[in-house]
C-alpha cells in the first residue's frame, strides 16, 4: 500500500491537535461513556477454520477507532458480524446496545456501512445507486448532502455501475454513507482504491463526520492514515485481539529509539531492558523498553550529552511488532500489557 | 509470440472448469436419444403402424412446427428421432452459449480476463480457446449421440449421420454465442441476444416446415431434418454448418478486433443522475434489476403464442388426404385437434417459463456472491423484505409470463378462427393453471438458495428434471408414481379436460410451504 503523500496538507494541521485532544478525553471517559460498539469473546467458525478466537472490541461513542490486522485476521468478520450477517458461535456483540443478529434493522438505521470491495449493480448508473441505498436507510436524498458530497468526490453520477472503476466505486458508496449523517460509520478499508486527492476528501468528510459526535470503526491498513485519524486502536491477529487503547498508551508500552551523542566516556549500557546496542565512536543507537528509560537516561547525563533524540515506536513499529508475535503465544503479548 | 499462445492451457483450464456441467448435459442428452431409440419398437409394434404414426405427425402441422416434418415415412430412425431431430437440438444451442459465455463476456465482465490478458497469453487466445472447446463439447455430444442412437438398436450410418446434425448445430451455436458475445458490454444481455437468435431460427424453421419451405433451408434447424440422416444422408450439407461456423468466428473476431476489453459494440449511454422515488426498497430493486429480463421473455411468449395460435386452428384446413381426415376424425376432429396442440405448446410453456425464476433466483445468488446483498442487508433493509423480494419477482413473474403466454395464444387462435369443436375460448385459464406447478419447482429452488448460497444455481437442473421425468416416463412407460414425481403430472390438461381444483390447491400449499421453510431458514443462515 502506498502512502498518502498529499496527506500533508490542511488536513493533518486540523486532524492533529483534534486527535490530541481526543486521545485525552477518550481517555478520561473511557469509564463512563456508552459502547457503541461492544464485542466480548467473540467466537465464529467456518466450518473446522476459527475465524474468530474470542475477540474483545469495544468502542464509545464519538471516537474513531482504528481496527488493524493483517490479511485473514478477522477484521471483515468481526465487521460482518457487527452487521448481523454472520451468526457467532459464541461471546456477545452489542451495536448500541442491541443485538445485531436480532435487531439488524433498528441497528442500521443509524449506521452506514462501506465495504471494501464495494459491488454496486452493473445497469444503475452511480446516482442511482447512491440514492437507493439513502432510501433503503429510510434516508430521503433531496434532503441530504449527496449533491454536495458527489461535487466533493468528484463522482459522475451518471455513469452505469459496470462503468466505474473501483475507486469510483467507493466513492459511490462513501456518498451514499456520507450523505445521512449516521450515528456510525462501519469503514473497510475506505480509501484501498481512492487516489490521494480523494484520500484527503475522506479525511475531511471523516473529520465533518467526528466533529458531530458520531462514531466511527475504520478498518485499515494504511497505517498513518490510523495514526493520524484514530483516536484508539485495536490490533487483531488471529481472530484476537493483541492490542487495545489510544496510540499514546500503546506507545507507551513499547520500546523507544533512542539516539545520543556524547562527550565523555562511552557509558556500558548493556542492561535488562536495552536493546540492538550500537556504538560508533562517541554515537549510541539502541532500543529501550519503557522500564530501563530512566536508568539509561541516568547514565548518558552521566556521560555528558551532547545531542538526544527520542523516537516513539510509529504505529507502524507497532503493528509489525503484533504481527511478528509467535501465533501460539499470545499471553506475551497480554504480559507486556500487563 | 503470436496472438494465440496460450490457447492450449487456457483450452484446458475451460474444460476443467466445465468438468460437471458439460458432461450433465451430454449424458443427459445422450441418454435422451438412446432412450428415445429403443422405446420405438414397444411404441409400434409393425411398419404399418409406424407409417400411420409419421403420417400422422406430418399431418399436423402443430407438431410439424415443433418438431419438423419426417421425409421417410417408412424411416424407423426418423421417427424415433422425431423430437430429438429438432426440438432437442435447441438443448445443443443453450449448452453451447451457457459454454462460450462462460469463457468469453462472463470473463470479460468480472475482470478475470483482464487478468489473463496480462499474462504471456496472446490476444486471440481466450476467444480461440472458446471455439476449441465449443468444438470439442460439440463433437463428444455428437458422437455420444450416435452411439446412443447405436445403442438403442438404430441403423449404425443414419445414427452417425445423426450425430453429425447434432455437431453441426453445436458448432453453429458456437459462431452465433460468440458473435452474442462481442455485441453487448453486459454477460447477461447478451445470453438474451444468443437465446433471442436461437429463438428467431427455430421458428424461422417452424414456419417454412409448415408453409414455406424455402424458409428452412435458411435455419440449422431446418438444415437438421433435411440433412435425411435416416435414408439418403445429405454429407454435403455439412459444409453449411461449417461454413456457417467459419463465416459467424471470422465475424466474432472482427467485431472483437474492433472494440475495447469490457465494452460492447454500442457505446453505454449515461444513466440517471438521481435516482426515481420509486426504486427505494428491496422488491423495487428486485423488479428493476430483472426487469429487461421480464421485457425480453414477455416479448418471447407473446410471439411464441401468436405464432402458435395462428397455426392452431388451420389443422383441419391444410389436410385434404383421406388417411390424414380418418386419422384426424380418430383424434376427435380438428377442434380436438387443436386442443392438442394448445395443451402440448402450454405445458412446454409452463416449463421453459421457469427458467426465468430460476434466473431471478440465481441472480439474487451472483448478489450475494458478490457483495451487493451485504451492502442492501447493512441498510434498513430486512433479510426477509430482501428474500421475499426475490421469490415474489420469480412467482409473480411466472404467473405474469404464463399469463402473456396464454393472452396472446388466444389472440393467434382468435385470429385465425377458431375449429369448430374446440375449448379455444378457456386458452388463458389454460396457460395459468400451471401456475402452481411451476411455483412448487421455483419454491424448491428458492429454498435451496436459502440453505446455501452456491446451491442456487441447482435451480437450473430442476426444470430439466421435470422434463426428462416425464419424457422417459412416457417412453419407456414406466408406473404412474414415476411420471407423478413432477409437479406438471398433475395439472388438469385444459382447455379440453375439465378443471381439478384439488391438485391446484394442493400444490400451492405445497409451494407455499416449502417457500416459508426458505424464508425460514434465509433468516437464520450467514450471508455471503
Amino acid at each position: 500500500m502506498e502512502r498518502p503523500i498529499a496527506a500533508i496538507g490542511d488536513v493533518t494541521h486540523q486532524a492533529i491537535p483534534d486527535l490530541h485532544k481526543c486521545v485525552k478525553s477518550a481517555n478520561v471517559s473511557d469509564v463512563t461513556t456508552e459502547h457503541v460498539i461492544d464485542v466480548r469473546g467473540l467466537v465464529k467458525n467456518f466450518g473446522r477454520f476459527r475465524a474468530l478466537d474470542g475477540l474483545d472490541l469495544s468502542v464509545t461513542a464519538g471516537e474513531v477507532h482504528g481496527f488493524l490486522g493483517p490479511n485473514g485476521a478477522g477484521k471483515s468478520t468481526t465487521i460482518r458480524v457487527l452487521l448481523g450477517l454472520l451468526r457467532t458461535d459464541g461471546g456477545s456483540a452489542r451495536v448500541f446496545g442491541l443485538d445485531p443478529w436480532r435487531e439488524a434493522v433498528p441497528i442500521h438505521r443509524r449506521l452506514a456501512y462501506v465495504p471494501g470491495d464495494v459491488a454496486i449493480w452493473p445497469n444503475l448508473s452511480g446516482g442511482e445507486t447512491i440514492d437507493l441505498l439513502i432510501r433503503m436507510r429510510d434516508g430521503d436524498p433531496k434532503s441530504s448532502r449527496r449533491e454536495e458530497l458527489i461535487e466533493r468526490f468528484d463522482l459522475d453520477p451518471t455513469k452505469k455501475g459496470r462503468a466505474y472503476s473501483k475507486g469510483n466505486r467507493q466513492k459511490v458508496a462513501l456518498v451514499a454513507a456520507f450523505a445521512t449523517e449516521p450515528d456510525l460509520l462501519v469503514l473497510d478499508e475506505p480509501t484501498s482504491g481512492l487516489d490521494p486527492l480523494m484520500e484527503q476528501v475522506f479525511n475531511e468528510c471523516l473529520g465533518e463526520h467526528k466533529a458531530r459526535g458520531a462514531t466511527v470503526l475504520l478498518s485499515s491498513h494504511i497505517l498513518s492514515e490510523v495514526e493520524r485519524l484514530a483516536d484508539r486502536v485495536t490490533i487483531i491477529r488471529a481472530g484476537q485481539a493483541v492490542e487495545s487503547g489510544t496510540l499514546e498508551s500503546l506507545r507507551r508500552l513499547r520500546r523507544s529509539k533512542i539516539t545520543a551523542v556524547v562527550d565523555g566516556q562511552v557509558p556500558d549500557l548493556m542492561a535488562d531492558g536495552v536493546h540492538d546496542l550500537d556504538v560508533d565512536g562517541q554515537k549510541i543507537t539502541c532500543t529501550v523498553d519503557p522500564d530501563a528509560l530512566p536508568i539509561v537516561l541516568t547514565s548518558l547525563t552521566a556521560a555528558g550529552i551532547q545531542s538526544l533524540t527520542s523516537a516513539p515506536p510509529s504505529l507502524e513499529e507497532l503493528f509489525l511488532d503484533a504481527y511478528r508475535q509467535d501465533a501460539t503465544t499470545p499471553e506475551l503479548v497480554d504480559e507486556a500489557r500487563r | 509470440m503470436s496472438t494465440y499462445t496460450g490457447t492450449g492451457i487456457l483450452t484446458r483450464q475451460a474444460l476443467r472448469r466445465d468438468r460437471l456441467i458439460a458432461p450433465i448435459w451430454i449424458v443427459l442428452l445422450a441418454l435422451f436419444v438412446y432412450v428415445s431409440a429403443a422405446a420405438v419398437p414397444a411404441l409400434y409394434k409393425t411398419t404399418a403402424e409406424r407409417v400411420q404414426a409419421a403420417q400422422a405427425i406430418n399431418s399436423n402441422p402443430a407438431i410439424v412446427a415443433l418438431y419438423g416434418p419426417i421425409l421417410d415415412v417408412h424411416s424407423i430412425g426418423e421417427l424415433a428421432m422425431t423430437k430429438a431431430t429438432v426440438l432437442y437440438a435447441i438443448f445443443v444451442a443453450i449448452l453451447m452459449v451457457i459454454l462460450v459465455r462462460r469463457h468469453t463476456r462472463v470473463e470479460e465482465e468480472s475482470g478475470r480476463l483482464e487478468l489473463i490478458a496480462g499474462t504471456a497469453v496472446g490476444r486471440n487466445a481466450p476467444m480461440f480457446s472458446a471455439i476449441v472447446e465449443g468444438a470439442v463439447v460439440s463433437l463428444v455430444l455428437g458422437l455420444l449421440a450416435a452411439l446412443g442412437a447405436i445403442g438403442g438398436a438404430l441403423p449404425t450410418a443414419g445414427s452417425l449421420a445423426f450425430g453429425a446434425t447434432w455437431v453441426g448445430i453445436g458448432l453453429v451455436s458456437t459462431g452465433l454465442a460468440l458473435v452474442s458475445c462481442q455485441l453487448a458490454a453486459s454477460a447477461r444481455t447478451c445470453a438474451a441476444i444468443a437465446a433471442g437468435a436461437i429463438a428467431v431460427l427455430f421458428v424461422v424453421r417452424a414456419i417454412g416446415d409448415i408453409s414455406a419451405q424455402w424458409l428452412s433451408w435458411l435455419s440449422p434447424f431446418g438444415w437438421n431434418t433435411r440433412f435425411r440422416a435416416w435414408s439418403e444422408p445429405r454429407w454435403w450439407m455439412l459444409a453449411l454448418y461449417l461454413g456457417s461456423f467459419v463465416l459467424l468466428v471470422a465475424v466474432a473476431q472482427l467485431l472483437r478486433s474492433r472494440r475495447d476489453l469490457g465494452s460492447g459494440m454500442v457505446a453505454a449511454r449515461p444513466g440517471r443522475a438521481t435516482g426515481s422515488p420509486r426504486l427505494g426498497d428491496a422488491i423495487s430493486l428486485a423488479v428493476r434489476v430483472n426487469q429487461g429480463a421480464i421485457g425480453v421473455w414477455s416479448f418471447a411468449f407473446a410471439a411464441l403464442g401468436i405464432i402458435f395460435g395462428a397455426i392452431a386452428p388451420g389443422v383441419s384446413n391444410l389436410l385434404d388426404s383421406p388417411d390424414a381426415e380418418q386419422i384426424i376424425a380418430r383424434l376427435g376432429g380438428p377442434g380436438a385437434m387443436a386442443d392438442t396442440l394448445i395443451t402440448a405448446v402450454l405445458s412446454l410453456v409452463a416449463i421453459i417459463v421457469v427458467c426465468f425464476a430460476i434466473s431471478v433466483i440465481a441472480h439474487s445468488g451472483g448478489d450475494e456472491a458478490d457483495g451487493r446483498t451485504e451492502e442492501v442487508l447493512a441498510t434498513a433493509t430486512s433479510r426477509s423484505r430482501w428474500f421475499a423480494a426475490t421469490t415474489l419477482v420469480a412467482f409473480g413473474g411466472v404467473l405474469w409470463l404464463l399469463l402473456v403466454a396464454g393472452f396472446f395464444l388466444w389472440i393467434g387462435v382468435g385470429a385465425a378462427g377458431a375449429p369448430a369443436g374446440s375449448h379455444t375460448g378457456r386458452i388463458v385459464p389454460a396457460a395459468l393453471v400451471y401456475t402452481p406447478a411451476a411455483w412448487l419447482v421455483i419454491a424448491v429452488a428458492a429454498a435451496l438458495f436459502a440453505l446455501r448460497r452456491s446451491w442456487a444455481v441447482i435451480g437450473w437442473i430442476l426444470p430439466a428434471l421435470c422434463l426428462v421425468i416425464s419424457l422417459v416416463g412416457e417412453l419407456l412407460d414406466l408406473p404412474d408414481w414415476f411420471v407423478r414425481i413432477s409437479p406438471y403430472a398433475h395439472v388438469p390438461q385444459l382447455p379440453a379436460a375439465a378443471m381439478n381444483w384439488t391438485p391446484l390447491l394442493v400444490m400451492t400449499g405445497i409451494a407455499l410451504v416449502v417457500t416459508a421453510f426458505g424464508w425460514w431458514r434465509f433468516a437464520r443462515r450467514d450471508i455471503g
